[in-house]
């Protein structure tokens, strides 16, 4: 069996970044770079209804992700995300406007090592 | 515009089981081969990551086919089937790419074997691996249809399954992204294959 090769490293990323256009910074690139999984945020032209669906279900997992002591990172904004985390008990993460991929990269590399990379399988708190 | 919903594992290979996960974070061979056929991408959720947690076991079907399950996929698929709605409302080509081999994202395989449970001790490389679909995936098929929308064209990632090859994943994919849709999809891979 292989060696587990996650980074225990999870950004959010507004859609824009994930499916960015023509000129516009690629997160997922930057991402893979660097290391990090994705959670996509929905898109900003999803109607309100669809959104909160999908916010509510981008908490549950980010919820999970804390409890295990994963560093999150929030990359750009979405309406409605803050209220989404706050009813997991969770607060915005720190985050980036990314103005250009290098620095998007260098906030991804420039984070400290994620707590659950030193203890794998063990639940944070 | 073609719009791919991918298993949310193809961008973050943290929320796989332990020992599953195959890279750091971003999958790129699917990512890659979507982006450069110009398709959208929208992540899934992944079903078990909140119901069973990122200390989960390894599961085969049957320890995943509970109510409890089924309305916790439920859910997600009628967040997923909105949001596919929206797309399709637009007249945007849609393809799911799931997990082959996986109990809740396989699209072509999934796994069963009904006698495991208790205390997790298998042999090492035991065959689980049967043509079908994953629980989220026929829930999401469900929803849809309640809705009268198509089941879209699907592929998987298939690094789970014997005799893995990321060639022919790769062309499997871009098979489904190049079909018109009611087409036939090509033969999925063979399962219960030794490694």
């Amino acid at each position: 069996m292989e060696r587990d090769a996650r980074s225990f490293r999870v950004a959010l990323v507004a859609d824009e970044f994930v499916n960015p256009p023509p000129g516009g910074i690629d997160g997922i690139a930057a991402a893979a770079q660097a290391g990090w999984g994705v959670v996509q945020l929905p898109a900003a032209d999803y109607p309100a209804q669809v959104a909160d669906r999908l916010l509510f279900e981008v908490a549950e997992q980010s919820e999970e992700f804390a409890k295990h002591g994963y560093d999150i990172v929030l990359v750009g904004q979405r309406e409605g995300l803050a209220d989404a985390l706050a009813r997991v008990g969770l607060a915005v993460p720190d985050g980036i406007n990314p103005e250009s991929p290098v620095q998007l990269k260098e906030f991804l590399d420039g984070r400290p090592s994620p707590q659950a990379a030193r203890g794998f399988g063990q639940a944070a708190g | 515009m073609g719009v791919a919903f991918v298993a949310h594992c193809m961008l973050n290979q943290n929320s796989k089981v332990g020992d599953g996960a195959h890279c750091a974070g971003v999958y790129s061979p699917i990512v890659d081969v979507l982006r450069e056929k110009g398709w959208r991408i929208e992540q899934m959720p992944c079903p078990e990551l909140a119901f069973a947690g990122l200390n989960r076991f390894w599961a085969v079907r049957e320890q995943y086919d509970t109510a409890a399950f089924r309305r916790h996929c439920a859910r997600l698929a009628t967040a997923v089937a909105d949001a596919i709605a929206v797309r399709v409302e637009r007249g945007e080509d849609i393809v799911l790419i799931g997990v082959e081999g996986s109990p809740s994202m396989g699209v072509t395989i999934t796994s069963s074997d009904p006698r495991r449970g208790g205390r997790p001790q298998w042999a090492e490389g035991t065959s689980e691996q049967v043509s079908g679909e994953g629980i989220f995936v026929e829930e999401l098929r469900q929803e849809l249809a309640s809705r009268g929308i198509g089941f879209p064209r699907v592929a998987g990632e298939t690094h789970a399954i014997p005799g893995h090859d990321e060639a022919a994943q790769r062309a499997a994919v871009e098979s489904a992204l190049l079909l018109a849709p009611g087409d036939d999809p090509p033969e999925p891979p063979a399962v219960g294959a030794e490694s």
